[in-house]
């Protein structure tokens, strides 16, 4: 009876829709593959992209015990807190406090899924390895891409994002149009992009923000293909 | 008028900027030809209107140049008397200007540029501009001395007759409330240095600190860069200043890492050079470590009568409308001197071919500077030691026409008798204040130098700087060399590799530019201070007669400064004339406390860009597309009801119809979701809520109920306990983010072995409620057995629902059987689906929070918030059932405890009412037999299960089941209800249980 029912879909997925994006399965959800051609894509995230990465695979842990028994698992804890170390598999491991990693998938086809550690997580006898948490529920994931993504940020964000201010893999934990939310600079390919990790529930309110703050730089949005070409560039 | 003084040729100097002869017969009557104008394109015409009438002027033009190139100098009446006003600046610094736009008042013409089928008017007039039938009132003055509306509108009177008449009389200009919404937005700025002014001061700076590395913004108010040096002349040659400008932007725009901002104001100074920039529709908020302020100074006018008539101006305004506008600013002109740069104007006016009839000198003699030398040599009419006694209007009573000459006697005493000199213009060079609004915010103290006549600033934080002619420097190379010095001196507190610290400037050039007392008050008066407000000098005076010694009381009594222009050129004046009538120093004196804004600021530019967060659902877009009434719960939006707004009660009737007898689904997605792990786990959730839970089975939920340090109920929820070590704990729409923090806070001190994680948005959850809800769930694939048996009410289970993992709690709020069904949010939409159709057959509908709160009404469930208040126990909400007696500790025990040794006087009790009453409104009021308030109401509605009205509020703690409460509604007719059981519907919970 309900066999044809998507299960899940990204917590932005009525404006992927309202933009035109094309959808692709995904797993048990679906992602915006793109919106235009990939070239034009491609173009406009080496400008000014917003990419709807909601459905791609994210997991955390906090608490005490979670860097280390994180690092026995394989994982790359960055040094500090807001830091991020890019992971062997090709995720990104987010540092936000001593005991509080936010585990990005990769971006790639073949990435991994950082949820897999919860099973790990469950089997494990260590007395003190922390907590899962479901950052693939309570965030949505959002990549602002392209050269004016600094300052197109600044216009929603009171933290200094400058590309000479705020170098690559560092994080801020800030407030984004009046949200709190986690921004993570990773560069792809040498191009200046930002993750944006937020209240999975505001993925609209944000949506709408960043495509009204990007006008000025004839931003726009960018699938996951384009974003895929970019990177292998 | 000196011989052969409209020739080009009579000057020494070329290529000034202003050495165009006359205007051109192509061009408006008063335009000059290029190069004079800096700012427009002789090659660009524009077309607007003011006054409905028609006009041409330059691309660069502003409204006010372009009008007058065009001969028209009336741009508004002033405030109180209905006076002409016409262009004193140029600077965009004065009330003068103020127009009126199709959808925006009060908008300055001398900093308006003009634009293609602009349309322009004046502003606070009856009629015409020209002939404003309320230009009367300036023959009343005298029945309207300083502070005569405090005296006599101080009545109940006041709000009914005179105060919209004085609204209508007095004013500025009308506000569209139908006008369209403009774009505005703000952004974030950061900098090593920002230098407000890009004057010669403002450009050394910026460029010794970029050179030095620091990451530079120069911020400039004006279109262009150059400051003075765009307008002013600096010697005799003229070409000082134009050059300079040149050499000093280019220097500017070849500097790496210097960010140029022209037509830009910086508004203000907060707590560490946090710094508002407006630049059109955009508001930066810039961030600094270091701040250069050099945004010169504001020439000041001198008080004699009728100085405010359209033809005097400023000798800067008429320097700026002839070198950055190319326009003649009249055809004869009286010049009013107290220093060298009204030579340098004279000259100026003497190059477009206006006729200097007279230089007026008020001191003794002409000085030694080099403009005057030149004037001399060139043969101007010079009269030292006079002053203007009263400017004339000519007939129509709209310009100036001729100034009356007489010999000073003493400091502001002249000979009544005169010497009239007939002139079209006539400019004031008597002096300057700094721009001290800026420095002042940021801490600096204003003082006067009696010597030289000036205000001067100190006492500045070291993050903060001045240079230029704000800091009193006027003579050009000591400006710049101040400017390089402050620019070095913010490289070096940066911690940069400096270099060698510059020359220190030398002679600041600062003697003779100030008169000490350009104040002729005139035995008629309308010899203005404040021109905004229409305040004369015997307005001042009479304050002080009044006993306003200070100031700031002075300022509120007669109102000087208050205006738009903010003091700029009242404040110099208003302090002398204080300080004289107290018998102190100015330095005394002072000024008045400068405030941000430092201009005038649109509510757009505070207002936009709103960012107004709002959080959805994951089946957000579904309740839409069934139709639902969407409202606000906090940040989060909740369907109301499904169905038009025109139907709503009978579709809210007709939604909890089908709970109570069939099957209803409702988004509880926005209840607070909060994950408690640890060792500690049971002991936390022991310490912060009310009930017992140490013994809480694995697998059973319990209720919650929190209270705060004073025993007052702030949220409720359930607990539901997976494992030893683990509860899932759900809390209010409203209240989860106050809980969580409570939960950090308090644990910030307990140190419990605990992890606390607010995951609210990483559920979606529904509530399927109604006796065939177990029907509908166990139509789908699901791991969990539904059976009453298997699992009861107040049990909790973890599986999966047609594919999706889920948490099963079977609650009752809304009092039939029912389950909360908690997904991961992602699957939410998928969730909402999937029961909809799988409830088809039984006919399930989807209910909103309207009939949710009808349906826990009959149960008697409370909602925090709305039947609570700031003082509420959970005694008096028949709550104490929830409260432990056996606990060692819970947050809010100890005042629990002690506010029973005082029971309340109210409690919440239920009430019902005949259903063919109207339903009172929450909070009516319920009141005693003698008419006193003792109670309200929280909530009511009509229940077609229990046949009537029911309701809660709170009565008096001895109200008895039966007894009568008399509610009094918002019109004032009263309602007669009956104290009831607050559990109206299924007392026994045999519904919800079943």
């Amino acid at each position: 009876m309900t066999s044809d029912i998507q299960l899940r879909h990204s917590f932005a997925e009525e404006r992927v829709k309202e933009a035109h994006g094309r959808l692709e399965e995904l797993g048990q959800s679906s992602v915006a593959v793109g919106f235009w051609t990939v070239a034009d894509e491609v173009a406009t995230a080496k400008s000014m992209g917003l990419v709807d990465l909601s459905p791609l695979p994210r997991f955390g842990f906090k608490g005490v015990g979670t860097a280390k028994w994180l690092k026995s698992r394989g994982v790359e804890i960055p040094e500090a807190p807001n830091q991020a170390a890019v992971q062997e598999a090709g995720g990104l491991g987010l540092r936000l406090a001593a005991e509080e990693m936010f585990l990005l998938g990769g971006l790639g086809t073949e990435a991994e899924d950082p949820a897999d550690l919860e099973e790990a997580w469950q089997k494990s006898r260590a007395k003190q390895r922390g907590f899962p948490l479901p950052r693939q529920e309570t965030h949505a994931w959002f990549l602002v891409t392209g050269e004016h993504a600094d300052a197109m940020l600044a216009k929603l964000c009171g933290v200094d994002l400058r590309p000479a201010k705020f170098s690559n893999l560092s994080i801020a934990q800030t407030s984004l149009a009046r949200m709190s939310a986690v921004v993570c600079r990773q560069d792809l390919a040498g191009h200046l992009a930002y993750h944006l990790l937020f209240d999975s529930a505001s993925a609209c309110y944000l949506w709408d923000c960043l495509i009204d703050a990007m006008a000025e730089f004839q931003g726009g949005p960018v699938g996951l293909n384009a974003l895929r070409s970019l990177i292998s560039t | 008028m000196s011989s052969g003084a409209n020739t080009v040729e009579s000057s020494p100097k070329s290529g000034s900027g202003v050495t165009a002869a006359s205007a051109s017969s192509q061009e408006a009557v008063n335009r000059l030809t290029a190069p004079a104008g800096l700012l427009v394109d002789h090659g660009k015409p524009v077309t607007f209107s003011f006054e409905g009438k028609q006009y041409r002027g330059l691309a660069g033009d502003t409204v006010a140049s372009a009008l007058a190139a065009n001969d028209v100098w009336l741009l508004s009446r002033s405030f109180k008397y209905h006076r002409p006003r016409g262009v004193l600046t140029m600077a965009g610094q004065d009330a003068n200007t103020l127009v009126q736009l199709p959808g925006e008042p009060n908008v300055l013409a001398d900093r308006l540029p003009i634009s293609e089928g602009l349309k322009v008017m004046g502003q606070n007039y009856s009629g015409s501009l020209k002939r404003d039938r309320d230009r009367h009132l300036d023959n009343l003055g005298r029945f309207m001395p300083v502070g005569f509306y405090y005296r006599s509108f101080n009545s109940p009177r006041f709000d009914r007759f005179w105060e919209p008449l004085i609204r209508k009389k007095a004013g500025l200009g009308k506000v569209d409330l139908e006008a369209e919404h403009d774009y505005f937005d703000k952004a974030y700025l950061f900098y090593d240095l920002v230098v407000v002014g890009g004057g010669p001061a403002g450009i050394k700076a910026a460029v010794q600190a970029a050179n030095a590395g620091a990451e530079v913004l120069l911020v400039e108010e004006q279109p262009e860069l150059g400051g003075a040096l765009s307008y002013a002349r600096f010697d005799a040659d003229a070409l000082t200043g134009l050059h300079r400008r040149e050499e000093l932007i280019a220097e500017a725009e070849a500097t790496s890492g210097l960010d140029i901002m022209t037509d830009a104001v910086c508004n203000g100074w907060y707590a560490d050079n946090y710094l508002p920039v407006i630049k059109g529709n955009r508001l930066y908020k810039v961030r600094a470590k270091q701040l250069i302020l050099a945004q010169g100074s504001i020439e000041q006018p001198a008080q004699f009568r009728n100085n405010d008539l359209p033809g005097v101006m400023l000798g800067s305004a008429a320097q700026r409308l002839m070198r950055l506008y190319g326009v003649r600013p009249g055809r004869r002109a009286v010049v009013l001197a107290a220093n060298d740069h009204a030579y340098g104007v004279a000259l100026d006016l003497d190059d477009c071919g206006v006729e200097v009839a007279a230089i007026v000198e008020l001191r003794d003699g002409p000085g030694d500077g080099p403009m005057a030398a030149w004037a001399q040599k060139l043969g101007f009419k010079v009269i030292t030691g006079h002053c203007i006694q009263e400017a004339v209007a000519r007939r129509d009573g709209l310009h100036l026409g001729s100034v009356r000459v007489s010999e000073l006697t003493g400091q502001g005493s002249f000979n009544h008798g005169s010497e009239g000199i007939d002139c079209d213009l006539l400019v004031m060079s008597v002096g300057y204040t700094p721009t001290y609004q800026l420095a002042l915010q940021a801490g600096g103290k204003l003082s006067y130098d009696d010597e030289t006549a000036h205000f001067t600033i100190g006492n500045l934080p070291p993050i903060v700087s001045l240079a230029g002619s704000l800091n009193s420097t006027y003579d050009l190379a000591a400006v710049e060399a101040e400017g390089t010095l402050a620019g070095w001196q913010a490289a070096k507190d940066l911690g940069l590799k400096a270099g060698r610290q510059p020359k220190r400037p030398g002679d600041r050039g600062a003697d003779g530019i100030n008169h000490p007392w350009p104040i002729f008050k005139h035995r008629l008066g309308k010899d203005f201070v404040d021109f905004d407000e229409d305040l004369q000098v015997k307005d001042i005076q009479n304050a002080v007669a009044e006993g306003y010694n200070e100031l700031e009381l002075v300022k509120r009594f007669s109102t000087v400064g208050m205006g738009p222009s903010q003091g700029r050129h009242s404040a110099l004046a208003t302090a002398r004339l204080v300080a004289k009538g107290t018998g102190r120093s100015v330095a005394e004196t002072g000024v008045t406390t400068a405030r941000p804004p430092f201009t005038a600021e649109t509510l757009g530019v505070l207002g936009g860009r709103v960012f107004e967060p709002e959080r959805f659902t994951p089946m957000h877009f579904a309740h839409k597309g069934l139709g639902a009434q969407m409202m606000t719960a906090g940040l989060w939006w909740r369907p109301a009801y499904y169905g038009e707004k025109s139907d709503r009660d009978r579709t809210i009737l007709k939604e909890v119809r089908n709970v109570r007898t069939n099957v209803g689904l409702i988004d509880v997605s926005t209840l607070g979701g909060l994950e408690i792990r640890g060792p500690d786990a049971a002991e936390f959730v022991n310490r912060l809520y009310t009930f017992a839970y140490l013994k809480q089975p694995v697998g059973r939920s319990r209720y919650l109920l929190m209270t705060n340090e004073q025993g007052v109920v702030i949220d409720d929820g359930v607990a539901c306990r997976f494992a030893e070590d683990h509860y899932y704990l759900t809390a209010t729409t409203g209240g989860v983010d106050r809980v969580y923090r409570q939960m950090l806070w308090w644990n910030a001190q307990w140190r419990l072995d605990v992890d606390v994680a607010n995951v609210t948005a990483g559920y979606a959850g529904v509530n399927i409620a109604g006796p065939k809800s177990r029907a509908v769930l166990e139509r789908l694939e699901s791991d969990v057995d539904f059976s009453a048996e298997a699992f009861p009410y107040m049990g909790l289970r973890a599986g999966t629902i047609a594919g999706i993992p889920a948490r099963f709690l079977r609650v009752g709020f809304v009092g039939e059987l029912g389950f909360e069904v908690h997904v991961p949010a992602s699957y939410g939409q998928a969730l909402w689906s999937i029961l909809l159709e799988a409830g088809a057959r039984e006919g399930i509908l989807p209910f909103g929070v309207e009939a949710q709160r009808v349906l826990r009404l009959e149960k008697g469930h409370i909602i925090i918030g709305q039947d609570t208040d700031a003082m509420t126990t959970p005694d008096e909400v028949d709550m104490a059932w929830a409260v432990s007696k056996k606990k060692p500790f819970f947050v809010g025990q100890r005042s629990i405890q002690l506010r029973r040794r005082h029971p309340s006087k109210r409690r919440l009790v239920g009430f019902t009412m005949p259903k063919d009453q109207p339903v009172p409104l929450e909070s009516n009021i319920l009141l005693a037999d003698d008419g006193e308030m003792v109670g309200f109401v929280t909530s009511a509605a009509l229940s077609e299960a229990c046949d009537s009205i029911i309701g809660l509020a709170y009565a008096p703690a001895e109200t008895e089941v039966g007894g009568k409460l008399t509610i009094k509604r918002s019109n004032g007719a009263l309602l007669e209800a009956t104290a009831a059981k607050a559990h109206f519907y299924d007392p026994d919970n045999k519904r919800q249980e079943m």
